[in-house]
């Protein structure tokens, strides 16, 4: 008896395991970083180029959009990094985020590019460097890998750091990204 | 030896003639509950007297109405006398449990069951209590063949000869642990001092229980309440140098009537630890756990009891250990310290850590029919609430990075009977619904989806002893039906279902030939089946502790596995007992994570793709115990594992399977120490220990980021005081681990990229049964 009992138990729990569950929320994803913008001035005003790498739909999907560039020979450039999260409509600026947090954020810029170098041109309170604005030259005609490194939480005092070698800086990285570049 | 004493009373009810009553019983061994033989058991006024036969049962015929007393005394033991008013035939059913203060016994940390067919091995309750500091799966690693794959100090999932997390199943209480047992960073939520008795079946299948185990299975039990009317308990306090850990749990209990009641809690606070030269930050513990138990007799036939639990915990990962991509992996590997070190202990548990909550609650009846066969239904809800914390951007570090919701119900209807012709019969059906749903305060996209899981199970198994040979033959059947709900990980996002539904199949063969007690053979085969787990169907993302993507296979199919063990056991009846267990297991369609030929560029770098595949792959392997027992006062144990996992079809090894270790230790045991006519100690253990971890020489070198870490040797002592203060049993422990202070690394302990593990650590203990 018992078990004629059971068994139509475990029945109606089979009917009840025909139901769905309820369709999952769909997190905001806000702190996602899709695209990095270096936008490269020359000191005349008469060339700009922007670098760009954008990955719209995260780490999985798609695979990422990279625009490298073509730079002029023997020429200064300002920099500015602009940092955007394009899921959200406008695109949300994180840029402002690192301004806010600057005192725990530094980018590295790493270049196999002969004559390339990048300098620091912003600090934070302690006057650290950050790098969301930086000042690059270029020398004679060349090629080469650009890369931007965004290390979360660095060791901002270590030695070599400030002048922008990443290897005592510890911490992690949010953001690396490689741009092939022309120097002509 | 004193023991104590359960007991439950039934009586037929044929109305008896006077001096024609019979009093029956069972006594079992309450720590691994197999009927105790040889206990001898005298009617005090009547001065006639059996003993028990090797089912633990025993009779007395032609009894006259009356009551009785009734010495049970078995060998080693102080005897204990109960009381029976005899009215009609009676039936008892006993067990003898060794409380604390029956200390004159060596504590075995791992004893056999030695009615099971299958190789089972218990930890006891006095194992557990000599080593509260640790966690479940601490405890279980004194067992041989198995293992522990860990996260750095806080988080550690057992592993049992190479099965683990989807493969293994944790009875916890009678009821499959249902958590995120996927993660090989999740730890079981079970507090191992509110059970008192771990089992681990290394076998072939284990029928009887729900969960997708390939055979082996971890069975954690609380002690019945004992029948004691007054109000009684123990406590353990512990603190341990490495850490500054602090430990203390209290257990009440009472049976007054038909009721029986038991409370069990824990505390424990550990700071950060320390490896053998430097601080491993942010790797606290934090815990608080509650057990309730009460049980009820509605009537001779009519038992329940429920069982409510929770299990509360914080862990702390080593801050260093939290890294961005493959370029600060490559960073942390050339670095001998752990990035973010400092030279200040905290009991702070900062980012990562993970914040865990598991409750359950059980309710279950046993229905007696008559002495010989009973029902047994169970009703059980668990919740369980993971929420991990990493570093985050923006002042998110407080938001969760994971939270996950999961909600069961089990069911289950047991029937067994015991025929007269020695053979046992059981039966179950068990059902069991799993809801997971992911919390979107994350603002990240889900590692594995909200999905609702239904089993249902049937199995059949039966047991027979004819002469010599003891005879298992049983099989299962469960059907799972998934229901995924997944995020797509391209944009616009949206939201795709599946339903997968599977039968499993399960089939256990297996015997074993007694001569004499002396030696035993023991020969088991099983067949499982496991369905892919939705981690492996559905996850997909970034798995920062390892610098990976993960994603899961929709395509998998059912693993098959056949094993096989062979056991020999040898007993001189007197001082030497040598176990020895041989195991074979091949599973056809293994699903593992498989790295790909791909790099996948992100903005955060480059990371490698790893991908849930199948193949065939084989796991066999030895495990090794040995005794020597000189005079009831020296006691040695050698232990040694092997195991080996191959993957057949690509011909490589497999990966995160345990390195071979051998164990030994000496104890020696001193009685009666005194200071001039005072006695200061009753006794007193001193034990060495010596456990040597072989490298990991199987793998190949693109097979990991870094080659396994070279061979190891940790020493340990250990001095326990058993002594009266005030009347009362104390037990004082001191012990030693990695005394030599040891600089080491593990190769099933996930930290072994970013830090040494743990340096040496000395814990102080102090017990108490009142």
């Amino acid at each position: 008896m018992k078990k004629i009992l059971l068994f139509s138990l475990f029945t109606s729990l089979l009917v009840l395991s025909s139901c769905d569950n309820d369709d999952p929320d769909i997190p905001n994803e806000e702190e996602v970083i899709t695209t990095l913008v270096y936008t490269l001035a020359s000191s005349d005003g008469s060339d700009v180029v922007e670098l760009r790498f954008e990955d719209l739909d995260g780490e999985g999907g798609d695979a990422p959009v990279v625009t490298n560039g073509t730079l002029q020979a023997n020429t200064t450039y300002s920099g500015v990094l602009t940092l955007l999260n394009e899921q959200e409509e406008p695109a949300e600026n994180i840029t402002e985020e690192i301004e806010e947090e600057d005192e725990e954020h530094q980018f590295f810029f790493e270049s196999t590019v002969s004559g390339l170098s990048v300098a620091y041109n912003d600090a934070d309170a302690d006057g650290f460097p950050i790098g969301l604005s930086s000042v690059l030259t270029t020398g004679d005609a060349a090629d080469g890998v650009l890369s931007i490194t965004l290390k979360h939480d660095p060791v901002k005092d270590a030695s070599g750091v400030s002048d922008g070698d990443i290897t005592n800086s510890a911490g992690e990285i949010d953001i690396e990204v490689d741009f092939n570049i022309t120097v002509e | 030896m004193l023991f104590s004493l359960l007991f439950i009373v039934f009586t037929s009810n044929v109305s008896a003639q006077t001096c024609n009553l019979s009093l029956q019983g069972y006594v079992e061994d309450e720590g691994v509950d197999s009927p105790l033989n040889a206990v001898s058991i005298l009617l005090v006024n009547k001065e006639m007297g059996t003993v028990t036969d090797k089912d633990g049962f025993f009779q007395f015929e032609k009894l006259c109405k009356g009551t009785y007393d009734l010495r049970f005394s078995h060998v080693g033991c102080t005897p204990k006398q109960i009381t029976v008013n005899l009215s009609k035939d009676t039936l008892l059913f006993l067990s003898l449990g060794h409380t604390i203060n029956t200390l004159e016994s060596v504590t075995i940390s791992e004893k056999s069951d030695n009615d099971a067919i299958q190789s089972t091995s218990v930890v006891s309750n006095q194992g557990i209590i000599d080593n509260a500091e640790e966690n479940l799966s601490g405890q279980l690693e004194k067992i041989t063949g198995v293992s522990i794959l860990k996260t750095g100090s806080g988080i550690a999932k057992p592993v049992v000869q190479g099965m683990f997390g989807n493969r293994l199943t944790i009875l916890n209480n009678g009821v499959s642990q249902s958590g995120q047992q996927w993660g090989y960073d999740h730890s079981p939520e079970i507090d191992p001092l509110v059970a008192n008795k771990l089992k681990v079946v290394k076998g072939v299948g284990a029928l009887e229980y729900m969960g997708s185990n390939l055979g082996n299975i971890v069975i954690v039990e609380p002690d019945r309440i004992e029948k004691e009317s007054f109000l009684h308990g123990r406590t353990s306090y512990f603190y341990e140098t490495n850490g500054r850990g602090n430990g203390l749990n209290l257990q009440l209990e009472q049976y007054s009537g038909l009721i029986g009641w038991k409370v069990n809690g824990t505390l424990k606070k550990i700071g950060d630890r320390k490896a053998a030269n430097y601080f491993l930050n942010n790797t606290g513990t934090q815990e608080a756990n509650l057990a309730v138990q009460l049980e009820m007799a509605v009537s001779e036939k009519v038992l329940f009891d429920f069982y409510a639990s929770t299990f509360n915990t914080s862990i702390g990962v080593l801050r260093g250990s939290h890294i961005g991509n493959l370029t600060d992996l490559e960073f942390a590997l050339n670095n001998e310290v752990p990035f973010f070190t400092e030279e200040k202990f905290s009991y702070k548990i900062e980012a990562p850590k993970q914040k865990v909550h598991h409750h359950l609650f059980k309710l279950h009846n046993k229905f007696f029919i008559d002495n010989s066969q009973w029902f047994d239904f169970t009703v059980a809800v668990q919740i369980n609430n993971r929420k991990e914390f990493d570093i985050r951007r923006g002042g998110r570090t407080k938001t969760p990075t994971l939270s996950l919701l999961q909600n069961s119900l089990f069911l289950e209807s047991k029937f067994q009977k015991n025929f007269d012709n020695d053979l046992q019969f059981k039966t179950g059906l068990q059902f069991n619904a799993i809801d997971n749903t992911n919390n979107p305060e994350t603002g990240i996209l889900p590692l594995i989806p909200d999905y609702l899981q239904y089993e249902s199970g049937i199995f059949i198994s039966n047991s027979k002893t004819i002469n010599a040979f003891d005879l298992e033959l049983g099989i299962r059947y469960d059907h799972t039906l998934q229901k995924a709900a997944t995020i797509s990980s391209t944009l616009p996002r949206r939201i795709i279902r599946y339903t997968n539904s599977y039968h499993n199949i399960s089939a256990v063969l297996g015997g074993k030939y007694n001569y004499e007690d002396r030696f035993k053979v023991s020969l088991s085969n099983g067949f499982t089946m496991r369905n892919p787990a939705i981690n492996e169907l559905y996850s997909g993302g970034l798995h920062q502790g390892v610098s990976g993507i993960e994603e899961g296979n929709i395509d998998l199919k059912t693993e098959n596995s056949f094993k096989t063990t062979l056991g020999l056991e040898y007993n001189d009846l007197k001082s030497l007992t040598l176990e020895s267990q041989l195991y074979f297991q091949y599973i056809n369609d293994y699903i593992f994570l498989n790295p790909q030929d791909e790099i996948r560029l992100t903005i955060r770098g480059a990371f490698p793709v790893f991908k849930y595949e199948q193949t065939n792959a084989m796991i066999y392997g030895w495990d090794f115990v040995g005794r020597y027992n000189f005079q009831n006062r020296l006691n040695a144990m050698l232990k040694y594992s092997y195991i080996r996992g191959e993957d057949r079809s690509d011909d490589l090894p497999l990966i995160n399977i345990p390195s071979n270790n051998l164990f030994a230790s000496v104890e020696y045991r001193f009685s009666n120490i005194k200071w001039g006519n005072k006695k200061l100690v009753n006794q007193l253990f001193v034990e060495i220990n010596n456990q040597y971890v072989f490298e990991q020489f199987q793998l190949n070198e693109e097979q990991d980021f870094v080659a396994p870490p070279k061979g190891y040797n940790l020493m340990g002592v250990k001095l326990s005081i058993n002594t009266n203060i005030a009347n009362l049993p104390f037990r004082f422990t001191f012990k030693a681990e990695n005394l030599l202070n040891e600089q080491y690394r593990d190769y099933l302990n996930r930290q072994r990229y970013f830090a040494d593990d743990l340096g040496r650590n000395i814990i102080l203990g102090v017990q108490l049964k009142f």
